[in-house]
C-alpha cells in the first residue's frame, strides 16, 4: 500500500475512534441527570461525585471498547438503577440527611441492592461467555450505580447494598448454572 | 460494517478496503480527479466517523454512498461559491473559467451515462429530476418542492440499489 492510502488509513482510523468515543460519550451523558439528582441529596457530595465520575468513565469505556464489553453495559445499568434512584427517592421525599453524612435508614439499600441483584442475576450475561467480559463489567457497573445512589447512607449503606447485591443474584446465577 | 459499528477492529482493514475505490470512483467521476480525491477522503473519513451509528437494517453501501454523496455535493457548493467570488483587483479572470471545459463536458457525459444505467429501472421523471440533480441544476420549480422532488426520487434509486446489491 502507498504512503499516501496508509496516512489515509490512519485518519480513517483516528476518525473511527473518537467518532466511537463520542457516540459512547453521548450515551453516557444521559446518566448525568441522575448522577445531579444524588449528588443534590446529600450536603457532602463529593462520594456521590466520585462514585459517578467512576461510573461514567466505566460506561463510556464500556460503549466505545464495543463488543463483548458493550454486552454488559444495559444488564449493568438495569440491575443498577433500582440501588441507585431508591436511596435518593427515599432521601428526597423526607429522610433527612444529617450535617456532612447520611447514615441512617441503610435498610433501603439493603433491598434496593437485593432488587438489583435479581436483576442481576437474570438479565447478566452467562459468566463463562467471552471469557466472563459481559458478566464482569455488568456487575462493575451495577455495583458502581448502586454505590452513587447508597453512599447516601454512608460506608455502611455502601455494604449493605453490596450484600443485597450477592444475595440476590448469587442464588439465580447458581441456578442458572445448573 | 455491521461488525465495526459493534466494535471489532480487526474488520476495519476489509471494510477500508472495500470502501475506498467505491468511493474515488464516484467522487473523481463527480468532480475531476483532484477536487474528488479530497472529497472522497473527507467521505471516507466521515464514514468511519459514523460507523458506530451504523443501523444494521440498513444496506451498508448505500450508506456510505449516502454519505459521500452529501460531501461530494458539498463540494460542489464550495467550488460554485469560489466561482461566484470576483477576482482580486490586478489578477485578470481566466478567459473562459465560468464554461465548462472539455474535460467537465466529458466527465458530466459519462456521470449521465452511468446514472442512465442506474436509473433505468425508476420512472421518467423521478431519473429526470436526479439528472438535473447530479448537474448541480434545478427544475423550473420552487426549491422546496425540487427537494422533495429529489428526496423521494433518491428513496426510489435507494430501494433499487438495495434490490440489485449495488450492480444496476
Amino acid at each position: 500500500m502507498d504512503d499516501p492510502e496508509t496516512g489515509l488509513k490512519e485518519r480513517a482510523r483516528r476518525s473511527y475512534e473518537w467518532g466511537r468515543l463520542a457516540g459512547a460519550a453521548r450515551r453516557s451523558v444521559l446518566l448525568l441527570p441522575v448522577l445531579g439528582a444524588a449528588s443534590l441529596c446529600c450536603p457532602s457530595p463529593g462520594a456521590i461525585l466520585a462514585g459517578g465520575a467512576g461510573l461514567f468513565a466505566v460506561v463510556t469505556f464500556c460503549l466505545w471498547r464495543g463488543q463483548e464489553f458493550r454486552r454488559g453495559v444495559r444488564p449493568g445499568l438495569v440491575a443498577g438503577v433500582v440501588p441507585l434512584v431508591l436511596p435518593v427517592v427515599v432521601q428526597a421525599v423526607g429522610h433527612l440527611c444529617g450535617p456532612g453524612r447520611c447514615l441512617l435508614f441503610p435498610s433501603v439499600c439493603g433491598l434496593a441492592g437485593l432488587a438489583g441483584g435479581i436483576a442481576l442475576g437474570v438479565l447478566a450475561p452467562h459468566p463463562r461467555e467471552a471469557r466472563g467480559i459481559p458478566f464482569v463489567t455488568a456487575c462493575l457497573i451495577a455495583a458502581l450505580a448502586g454505590s452513587v445512589g447508597c453512599v447516601l447512607y454512608g460506608l455502611f449503606g455502601l455494604g449493605v447494598m453490596v450484600l443485597g447485591l450477592l444475595l440476590g443474584a448469587g442464588p439465580i446465577l447458581a441456578a442458572r448454572r445448573a | 460494517m455491521e461488525r465495526l459499528a459493534d466494535g471489532d477492529r480487526a474488520s476495519f482493514h476489509p471494510v477500508f478496503a472495500a470502501l475506498w475505490p467505491v468511493l474515488r470512483r464516484l467522487a473523481t467521476r463527480s468532480l475531476g480527479p483532484d477536487e474528488g480525491e479530497d472529497a472522497a477522503q473527507e467521505a471516507l473519513v466521515k464514514v468511519f466517523f459514523r460507523a458506530s451509528e451504523f443501523d444494521r437494517s440498513r444496506n451498508a453501501l448505500a450508506w456510505a454512498l449516502g454519505i459521500a454523496a452529501f460531501e461530494i455535493r458539498t463540494a460542489r457548493r464550495r467550488r460554485q461559491r469560489r466561482r461566484e467570488v470576483s477576482p482580486p483587483e490586478g489578477i485578470p479572470e481566466a478567459a473562459g473559467d465560468t464554461a465548462p471545459t472539455p474535460e467537465a463536458e466529458a466527465m458530466a457525459r459519462d456521470l449521465e451515462a452511468t446514472l442512465e444505467e442506474a436509473l433505468g429501472d425508476l420512472r421518467p421523471e423521478d431519473a429526470e429530476t436526479l439528472r438535473l440533480y447530479a448537474r448541480g441544476d434545478r427544475a423550473p420549480i420552487a426549491a422546496a418542492t425540487f427537494r422533495k422532488r429529489v428526496e423521494r426520487a433518491l428513496a426510489r434509486l435507494r430501494a433499487v440499489w438495495r434490490t440489485t446489491d449495488g450492480r444496476p
